[in-house]
């Protein structure tokens, strides 16, 4: 199924080139705004880690939700719903969204840090979050992009839809970003994130089939 | 017997706005002690809205287990519900803090999981607009229901405690510390009760409402 994604993917190139191309874009519109000399380094550490946050949702929201209306597009859905069980293609399809995520994390995070001058005082911690913020917005958006699949007026919705799931997530991995740049370990946050995602991952395994199966 | 279920609510009612005023001692903790009054109206109305949730997914669940239309809609109209309430202890709760904190909004951890939960109602409605098919709107509506239910225990609980441990705020808390003279707590949970029968009450209204309006706008049904 993962594998069935990225050779699908591979052909158009469609969801990687937006992504990339519309995280780079509100990356240098961010940072040539706010640059090294636009905000006092007491503030960067505040303001800072939720624009990184706000850009990657952005850019999930611009990419991610291809992953199911595609499916219903080019009408092969329905062989889909034939071939492969619903788990297996919720988990391919959640394993596609995390390798594209992670790619897309990979990329900006590094180049946002440079052009912002921003100091990351524990990178582990920063990677930690990055990796579960990341699997949490995953398994969010394959879900909502499951259920908008099947709605008229795709994109918007998805905005709509995934914003209010993917809240609580965003304010834990903005408070963490904050306290790995602070170099604050963030107490019970990181573990309440884990849970989260955990939530997320069962929740999307028990729901899916019910919106998959007509 | 309905005139004398709603004329009972009526009755209870009134019982509760005297007891508002008349019956419950002010707090006197508070920086303008009468406004603490509001409690016994604010407090519902938030317990009403998030009982719009609770009921919701229990419809919605058994839409997905049963198919009968009858559930499809009655979750709807419970979130609908749930948002009216929600929208009145935002508004109600901006009052109290203008008075109490000196601003309408700042961004307390409460204010911020209602305002998170009248963003996941207005998504399910907009959900709901946005399909034709009545059984698929009606299946698609009950997963986002249910999936409502497990993000709201965070909104609710979890997130506001963190981010509150990270950034202390001694005025949040005066009213978490109030001690509660018993006389407030009677009509306080009388007002509770009131508002949530209140809410069946519409509920009901609302559902008959709406199920006429089905069957006219569609009579080749």
């Amino acid at each position: 199924m993962f594998v069935k994604e990225w050779r699908c993917e591979f052909r158009t190139r469609y969801a990687l080139n937006t992504l990339a191309l519309f995280a780079f874009t509100t990356l240098v519109v961010v940072s040539f705004s706010l640059g090294p000399m636009g905000v006092a380094r007491s503030q960067g550490s505040t303001v800072l880690p939720v624009l990184l946050w706000i850009i990657l949702l952005f850019s999930v929201a611009a990419g991610l939700p291809r992953t199911f209306v595609q499916e219903e597009e080019t009408q092969t859905a329905m062989a889909l719903r034939l071939s492969a069980t619903p788990s297996a293609i919720f988990c391919g399809k959640l394993l596609y969204s995390l390798t594209l995520v992670l790619a897309l994390e990979v990329l900006v995070t590094p180049a946002y840090l440079i052009m912002t001058s921003l100091e990351v005082a524990s990178p582990w911690l920063l990677a930690g979050v990055l990796a579960a913020g990341g699997y949490g917005l995953a398994v969010g958006s394959t879900l909502v992009a499951a259920i908008i699949a099947q709605a008229s007026s795709k994109g918007t919705l998805f905005s709509v839809l995934s914003f209010p799931v993917l809240l609580p997530l965003l304010v834990l991995t903005v408070e963490l970003t904050r306290g790995a740049t602070a170099g604050d370990p963030g107490g019970v946050a990181l573990p309440v994130l884990l849970l989260y995602d955990g939530t997320l991952t069962v929740a999307g395994l028990m729901l899916f089939p019910t919106v998959w199966n007509p | 017997m309905k005139t004398f279920f709603a004329s009972l609510l009526w009755l209870w009612m009134s019982f509760v706005i005297v007891g508002a005023f008349f019956y419950a001692p002010v707090a006197e903790k508070f920086q303008v002690p009468g406004s603490s009054r509001i409690v016994f109206f604010h407090v519902p109305m938030a317990w009403c809205s998030f009982l719009g949730f609770i009921a919701a997914a229990v419809w919605s669940t058994m839409y997905l287990f049963r198919g009968n239309p009858r559930h499809d809609l009655a979750a709807a109209v419970a979130i609908k519900l749930g948002m009216v309430f929600g929208v009145l202890a935002t508004v109600t709760g901006a009052m109290w803090a203008r008075i109490e904190w000196g601003a309408w909004w700042n961004w307390d951890p409460r204010q911020t999981s209602i305002l998170a939960s009248l963003l996941f109602y207005a998504a399910y409605l907009a959900l709901r607009q946005s399909v034709k098919d009545p059984r698929l709107k009606g299946r698609l509506a009950a997963v986002y229901a249910l999936l409502g239910l497990v993000v709201t225990p965070y909104l609710f609980w979890v997130v506001p405690r963190i981010t509150y441990s990270l950034h202390p705020d001694p005025v949040v808390n005066t009213s978490g510390k109030v001690e509660m003279d018993p006389r407030i707590q009677h009509v306080l949970y009388a007002s509770g009760l009131g508002f949530a029968a209140l809410f069946f009450w519409m509920h009901n209204l609302q559902r008959r409402i709406e199920s006429l309006a089905e069957r006219y706008a569609a009579p080749w049904e």
